[in-house]
């Protein structure tokens, strides 16, 4: 069963009493109960969809302004055909996705052992806590002007102010899903005779997972967030390269329509991410 | 095999001020081999620290604790236990649960596989193998403990409030469940409660045990012969008992509720 389903279903059982009071059958979980909730969310894009045809057609707002749907279209088609500042569309998209994907992959990859030797140990803890916990409130954007001062303008600095923004949150996810293994999981690997090697990868380990996809899944969007700011200021590719050049010459479409797909790939890597969560830890929040 | 010997056990712990807390104080127990012990005292009287060095997982300030004849070294599948909150492995099934331990041990399949289905079987689980533990019940999820401890063949199995978080009947159908697979398996079982009646029903001798700091008071014998049915917890002969270990629980809270009151007399003085 859906979660929107299972929420129409209590939904239901808060109004039952009323009905049977009024003399009516119970009621049947039915196709509508099912689908009323996405039929919902359907109809409320639909409409943002159709106010803005209406407005951008009746009112003929300047494409720079509000560009209709139809030119959007347009310049969308001519995208795919022209590419932009004379490279293919791809060549944009992927340009982003492999700095995102390199500079995420390569933090959490550093990031997950070292956070579980943080929970782990004490006296690491100790030692990195401190510095770890100043880091972490500083917007990753903010170390740009350091990054190029020591690395230039090229893909090294990109890379690393991802590498960097993914790391601060898996380590301390990592670091908080080892601390809080319950006390009694381990006590119970310890009397199953586990030596301290199996009791970290076959209790521990598992037992922080959660909180460790939780990083991974702050680490993701803020990842995809910091390509887009990098490449904002230096970049010859990239979606951010595209909104920042068509920016700069008024260009509303194209503007748009690379926020666009910046908007739909941050929401394919949520989609993807939730959906390897909901596989691997199925028993989680399950008591 | 499984004899057990605390000899003159006191535990401290560290408290807030700097001092310490004496939870146990000169415990003496000894255990038999193949007896069921049940402990029973009022919350922290230190019933889970005794069961915790029993186990291995801390060890006495002074006094020692042996095992046939042994000193305790460490905690081991010898002793399994039994606990009260949730300690099954959330991301197993029910078999990966209970072969956990013999798998991790290196224990060979062909060994610890039939002995894993045979004592889930034993405690009524055979349609739920491939279960997680988040899709049983609490009784069921106490069972498979019950099965992971003693698919080990512990020589002693500790229990701590094993049953305290079920519903009336499911304890009751798990304390017979209890004495029905002692009677195949035999080891040593300590059993920690707070429940007059379950103690009695289930012991073989039952100790009662005194708060802060903690001391075994008093030993009662438990004469009814095992097996035993449930419907002997109506016999005068049970009542009777169950009325002299509530007479001793109950002296017990009055002197610890004067104790409290002096020292916080003495305080405001």
């Amino acid at each position: 069963m859906s979660d929107a389903a299972s929420r129409a279903g209590q939904h239901r059982a808060a109004a039952a009493p009323l009905k049977t009071h009024a003399g009516a059958a119970p009621a049947v979980p039915g196709r509508w109960d099912r689908l009323r909730y996405p039929a919902i969310s359907v109809l409320s894009v639909t409409t943002l969809l159709t106010l803005w045809a209406v407005i951008a057609n009746v009112f003929h707002t300047s494409p720079m302004v509000l560009p209709s749907p139809q030119v959007m279209v347009e310049h969308l088609r001519d995208m795919l055909a022209e590419g932009y500042a004379g490279k293919p569309l791809w060549d944009h998209i992927l340009a982003s996705l492999l700095r995102t994907l390199i500079g995420f992959f390569l933090g959490i990859g550093v990031a997950i052992p070292i956070g579980l030797w943080i929970g782990y140990s004490r006296t690491m803890n100790a030692v990195c806590m401190p510095i770890l916990g100043f880091i972490r409130p500083i917007p990753p954007i903010a170390f740009i002007p350091l990054v190029i001062l020591y690395f230039g303008i090229g893909e090294v600095s990109k890379i690393l102010l991802i590498f960097a923004a993914s790391f601060n949150f898996t380590v301390l996810a990592s670091a908080a899903g080892m601390r809080s293994v319950p006390e009694q999981l381990i006590r119970a690997g310890i009397n199953l005779g586990l030596s301290k090697r199996q009791l970290f990868t076959s209790v521990m380990l598992p037992a922080a997972m959660p909180q460790i996809f939780t990083g991974i899944k702050t680490s993701i969007a803020v990842s995809w967030a910091v390509v887009v700011a990098a490449e904002l200021i230096a970049a010859q590719a990239g979606l951010g390269f595209i909104i920042e050049d068509a920016g700069t010459f008024f260009r509303t479409p194209e503007v748009l329509i690379g926020v666009g797909i910046i908007g739909a790939i941050g929401l394919l890597f949520e989609i993807i991410v939730t959906m390897i969560e909901r596989r691997v830890l199925h028993w989680q929040g399950k008591a | 095999m499984g004899k057990i010997w605390v000899d003159g056990v006191s535990k401290l712990f560290p408290d807030r001020s700097g001092g310490a807390v004496r939870a146990l104080d000169e415990v003496h127990l000894s255990i038999e081999e193949g007896e069921i012990v049940c402990l029973v005292g009022p919350s922290g009287c230190g019933k889970s620290t005794l069961l915790n060095l029993l186990a291995g997982f801390d060890v006495p300030s002074t006094g020692r604790i042996l095992m046939d004849d042994a000193v305790l070294a460490g905690a081991g599948p010898d002793r399994s236990v039994v606990f009260q909150s949730p300690s099954l492995f959330p991301w197993m099934t029910v078999l990966e649960n209970v072969t956990f331990g013999p798998r991790k041990r290196g224990v060979p399949r062909d060994e610890y596989d039939p002995e894993s289905h045979r004592m889930l079987r034993a405690v009524g689980l055979s349609n739920f193998f491939h279960h997680y533990p988040y899709e049983l019940s609490g009784g069921m999820r106490q069972r498979v403990q019950i099965a992971r401890a003693l698919v080990n063949r512990p020589q002693v199995l500790l229990m701590d409030e094993p049953f305290a978080a079920l519903d009336f009947q499911n304890r009751l159908a798990m304390q017979e469940l209890l004495l029905q697979l002692w009677e195949q398996v035999r080891s040593t079982i300590f059993f920690i409660t707070h429940d007059v009646e379950e103690a009695i029903f289930l012991g073989d001798r039952v100790h009662v045990m005194t708060a802060s700091p903690g001391r075994i008071k008093a030993t009662i014998e438990v004469p009814f012969a095992k097996p035993r049915a449930i419907e002997v917890v109506t016999t005068p002969g049970f009542v009777e008992l169950k009325e002299q270990v509530l007479r001793l629980i109950r002296d017990e809270f009055a002197r610890s509720d004067r104790a409290a009151a002096e020292r916080q007399a003495g305080r405001m003085a």
